[in-house]
């Protein structure tokens, strides 16, 4: 301050008493004003926003009455971890996996098959070439077996035709 | 000779009724310590050429059962253990030994495979000899347990099931069986393989067998061709005639053209008699017959024109499902001896 003295600061004053805004400037004010927040929103990180938006979800809540909800909520997730790490850890079992049963479409009338239009032609003798499970074999060791034995036999004839 | 008083009497109608009553009872008794020893015969008899097999497929082990049918360590199971699989090793003698999978046909349902072991092996018998409540005993390894003998009785020799055919009679058995026992031997009393467990029935309080005679079939196939060759004369349609001819009802009522079947004179109208050695009664008796057609082979097929009986001699071509590629997995070489013919799919029917 000592670099002004009372004289430069009354000239200063003289010439600031002349100075208008230019027109418009008070109307637009306020509109202006909400643009420049909005850059400066903007301006921030998305995660700040994120925080900062559930801070004043969080702050408009009861957080009394809603206290033993999450309470109860980390409770069971821990119970769930814990059970799931207990399931994960314990020795196998021997379970019996369910075979699947072939689907069987049984026709309304047999007599129907006794044609070359047999709708369950091309589900007969599915002479696949068989496959090669070397790549596989590794990957299913930890799976449990799976006893076979098919609730219907594999195969059946479309026609009377030989 | 004094008359008895009415006290004794009654004494020894008691008596008497007492004994016939405990002697029915003892030889009940006696029949089912028969049964229990003749199954316990064949079990054991049995048990050392029944093996647990072990294989991957593309979702997890899985474990079945099979038997040997040769010293050279050729053994048998059903398709659904042996098929689709690969990895296979089989417990035998104590111990887990590799085995490779020589053949597997979806249309009998069954799978050959072989293990590099000198083994026992199961007498074949015949399913024709079976009848309706032949007792008849399945071992198998039920879940993961171990050798389990079943006692049960041929229920029925079924072509279809839920309006579906089979490719050939399936041996009805009302045994129990439980999963993991696919591919067991189903043995007539006298210890003989009579047929293969393929599937079970309702709660598995039954199940279905394939006649030995069908994976026999398809193991000559491999002998003589490395494949199974299932055979086909081109008859497309058999339907049930009006009235019954010769003991038949099965009418050939569409032949496709340029065919075997064709080719021999069989023309529509004609009513079927006999294929190969199968004689035919019903349009359903084609199934079991043409199962045993061997692509390549003359076959007889007797048929009724009118009022005339005709012998056709019909050279079969490979059936159209094994057209499209087969499910042989071995090189023919891999039985030792065994010398793969080749089958020209141009050879011209006979006339």
């Amino acid at each position: 301050m000592d670099e002004f003295n009372d004289n430069e600061i009354a000239r200063l004053l003289r010439l600031k008493r002349y100075e208008q805004p230019p027109p418009g400037y008070f109307e637009n004010f306020l509109h202006e004003f909400h643009r420049r927040q909005r850059d400066e929103l903007l301006r921030q990180p998305v995660w700040r926003i994120c925080l900062e938006r559930a801070q004043n979800f969080m702050s408009q809540l009861d957080m009394r009455s809603l206290a033993s909800y999450p309470t109860a909520v980390a409770a069971v997730l821990v119970c769930a971890a814990i059970f799931s790490l207990k399931v994960y850890q314990q020795p196998e079992t021997a379970r019996v996996a369910t075979q699947s049963p072939l689907t069987l479409s049984v026709p309304v009338n047999a007599e129907e098959e006794w044609n070359l239009a047999s709708p369950v032609a091309p589900q007969i003798l599915r002479m696949q070439p068989v496959r090669s499970f070397r790549e596989s074999a590794q990957t299913h060791r930890a799976a449990p077996p799976r006893y076979v034995l098919d609730s219907v036999p594999v195969s059946y004839e479309p026609t009377f035709r030989f | 000779m004094s008359p008895l008083s009415g006290s004794k009497r009654s004494a020894i109608a008691f008596a008497l009724v007492f004994c016939s009553g405990a002697g029915l009872l003892f030889a009940q008794e006696q029949s089912a310590t028969t049964i229990s020893h003749q199954v316990r015969g064949i079990f054991e008899g049995a048990a050392k050429a029944v093996v647990k097999i072990h294989g991957v497929d593309e979702h997890s082990e899985i474990c079945g059962t099979g038997f040997f049918v040769d010293p050279t360590g050729t053994l048998y199971t059903a398709y659904t253990v042996g098929g689709e699989a690969g990895n296979f090793t089989v417990e035998f003698g104590g111990k887990k030994i590799p085995a490779r999978q020589l053949l597997a046909d979806i249309r009998s349902g069954t799978a050959i495979l072989k293990v590099d072991e000198t083994t026992p092996a199961l007498p074949i018998g015949k399913s024709e000899e079976l009848e309706l409540a032949t007792p008849v005993v399945s071992i198998g390894y039920p879940l993961d347990l171990p050798m389990t003998p079943n006692f049960g009785m041929i229920a029925g020799f079924d072509r279809k099931c839920l309006g579906r055919y089979f490719s050939t009679i399936h041996l009805r058995v009302n045994a129990p069986t439980q999963r993991g026992e696919a591919g067991a031997p189903l043995l007539n009393m006298k210890g003989e393989v009579v047929g293969i467990v393929v599937s079970g029935l309702e709660n598995n309080s039954a199940c279905y067998a394939v006649p030995i005679e069908a994976a026999e079939k398809i193991r000559s196939d491999f002998v003589r061709f490395g494949e199974a060759r299932h055979g086909w004369i081109g008859v497309n349609n058999v339907s049930p005639a009006s009235k019954e001819v010769d003991g038949s009802r099965a009418m050939v009522t569409q032949v496709a053209d340029d065919t075997p079947a064709a080719h021999s004179g069989i023309k529509e109208g004609d009513v079927l008699l006999q294929v190969g050695k199968k004689k035919i009664t019903d349009p359903e008796d084609v199934f079991d017959a043409s199962f045993y057609i061997t692509a390549g082979d003359v076959v007889p097929i007797t048929v009724m024109r009118g009022n005339q009986k005709m012998t056709f001699h019909v050279q079969a071509s490979r059936h159209p499902a094994s057209r499209t590629g087969g499910v042989l997995v071995a090189s023919p070489g891999t039985i030792p001896g065994v010398l793969p013919m080749s089958l020209d799919e141009d050879a011209p029917p006979s006339p």
